[in-house]
């Protein structure tokens, strides 16, 4: 498909992404679509940009330089849209811990305007194995149960896309089985944008990988690859840390 | 968002308990350290006293505003929502505002009985305005600057340097105002001049808040 065409499908489109934090480059011309229910990873060391990145295509962070489209709304002009087309989900859950699950999703809820709030947020939490702790205050959960909340709060507004900053961070196996669980029955509903260092779970999802060093694309691919032959190319273009 | 941190302040009552107690001591401490032997008239000071009581019980409230958000990684949740930056400020200010407003609630009849015991009735309505639109003003220039010293690593020493200098034309026009009230001069030019000016700078802040929220709370 030719450039025009590959545009016209993209449910984000990233051209010349820098971002300066003063004097410091973080992110210098960094370009990629992803097609729209398609899955980017993002590889890379730490201080890479893939955080960076994220948070730009979140509407966190202004771009320095470039230009950031999501869902066909660009991110400087028209963020508003942006955000409603987007979910978020890192390592952090972003969640109150005064407040119950329910309380919490409620909020959320009336932030995005959510049609029929009581019946998402039911359905969620079933999805998320968390009904039975609805009405508990989140300060008790479990981190693996905080993630699970966290998932359910990003997927609350239905999002086009889902932004994933390590999501399996600080998570038992248990709690990564659950999520790559959940992550895999909602795959073929949303475009996703993962930053992770773990090999597996990043290849296992992907369609398109890319890596980022100290601030700069070095590898980007289009398809499927295995693990073996991705940690070579990883080996040869990262001039330090490893993968897990 | 306003219902989210009242409900968060009454299951944690970090901020409003720490506020009342800090209010209410002051009081006490006042009432001792000024008690003239034979009662002397204290009105002329007792502007003063509550009003730099109620600044100062604010700024431990205002210190604790964007606690949640910040400590506990909220702060982008808050900023992911397609809300607009200064539906953010006016919640966060509304807020602030019902937990001083509380706090003023249960502090003046302990203020009316240590220094102004049958002189705030008869004058209630010129004492209630004077209220709210120091509150106002109080609210919108602290959360203003609770939104920028968050940012911060020092945000609990930027807070209080920030907004003290910014606070004075306030704290005293409110308590030059309040003084003159409980001194029996409730429609008195000087205190309609008081009401004025605390109008003028309410809206000052507001629209200093409407114009650079957007870069306050942003990167």
């Amino acid at each position: 498909m030719d450039r025009e065409g590959d545009a016209a499908l993209a449910e984000i489109r990233v051209e010349g992404l820098g971002k300066a934090f003063g004097r410091r480059d973080v992110l210098r011309d960094v370009s990629f679509t992803v097609a729209r229910g398609g899955f980017l990873t993002l590889f890379g060391p730490n201080g890479a940009g893939k955080t960076t990145t994220l948070r730009l295509l979140a509407t966190l962070l202004r771009p320095s330089s470039g230009s950031v489209a999501v869902a066909g709304h660009d991110l400087s002009d028209d963020p508003m849209p942006v955000r409603r087309a987007i979910g978020f989900i890192s390592h952090n859950p972003l969640v109150y811990r005064d407040l119950t699950a329910q309380e919490n999703l409620c909020f959320y809820a009336d932030m995005y305007g959510v049609a029929d709030p009581g019946r998402r947020i039911g359905d969620l939490l079933e999805r998320v194995e968390l009904s039975h702790r609805r009405y508990d205050v989140v300060s008790t959960f479990s981190k693996g149960m905080l993630q699970r909340l966290a998932i359910a709060r990003a997927l609350l507004h239905k999002p086009r896309v889902l932004l994933l900053d390590e999501p399996h961070s600080g998570l038992d196996p248990h709690a990564v089985d659950i999520l790559d669980g959940l992550l895999d029955e909602v795959r073929a509903e949303h475009t996703f944008v993962m930053a992770t260092h773990n090999l597996r779970q990043g290849l296992e999802l992907a369609d398109q990988v890319m890596i980022l060093d100290a601030g700069r694309a070095v590898f980007a691919h289009s398809g499927r690859l295995a693990a073996a032959d991705f940690a070579a190319i990883y080996r040869e273009h990262v001039r330090e840390g490893a993968l897990v | 968002m306003v219902r989210k941190d009242i409900v968060s302040e009454l299951r944690s009552r970090e901020t409003v308990v720490s506020m009342f107690l800090f209010v209410v001591l002051a009081m006490v401490v006042f009432h001792y350290a000024f008690t003239v032997p034979g009662g002397g008239d204290l009105s002329f000071y007792t502007g003063g006293m509550l009003w730099v009581v109620f600044v100062f019980g604010a700024l431990l409230g205002l210190n604790r505003s964007f606690a949640h958000e910040k400590d506990e990684g909220c702060l982008d949740g808050l900023l992911l929502c397609p809300v607009d930056r200064v539906t953010i400020f006016l919640a966060k200010m509304t807020a602030n505002l019902i937990f001083l407003g509380l706090i003023q609630l249960l502090a003046v009849p302990v203020f009316a009985l240590f220094f102004a015991a049958g002189r705030m009735a008869a004058h209630l309505p010129a004492f209630l305005a004077l209220v709210v639109l120091a509150d106002v003003g109080i609210a919108a220039l602290g959360t203003l600057l609770a939104t920028i010293a968050m940012h911060t690593r020092a945000r609990d020493l930027l807070l209080p340097i920030l907004f003290l200098p910014l606070v004075i034309p306030l704290l005293i026009a409110a308590a030059s105002g309040t003084s003159a009230v409980l001194a029996g001069s409730a429609g008195s030019v000087s205190v309609l001049g008081r009401l004025a000016f605390l109008l003028v700078y309410d809206g000052v802040f507001l629209v200093l808040a409407y114009g650079t929220y957007d870069v306050a709370i942003g990167e």
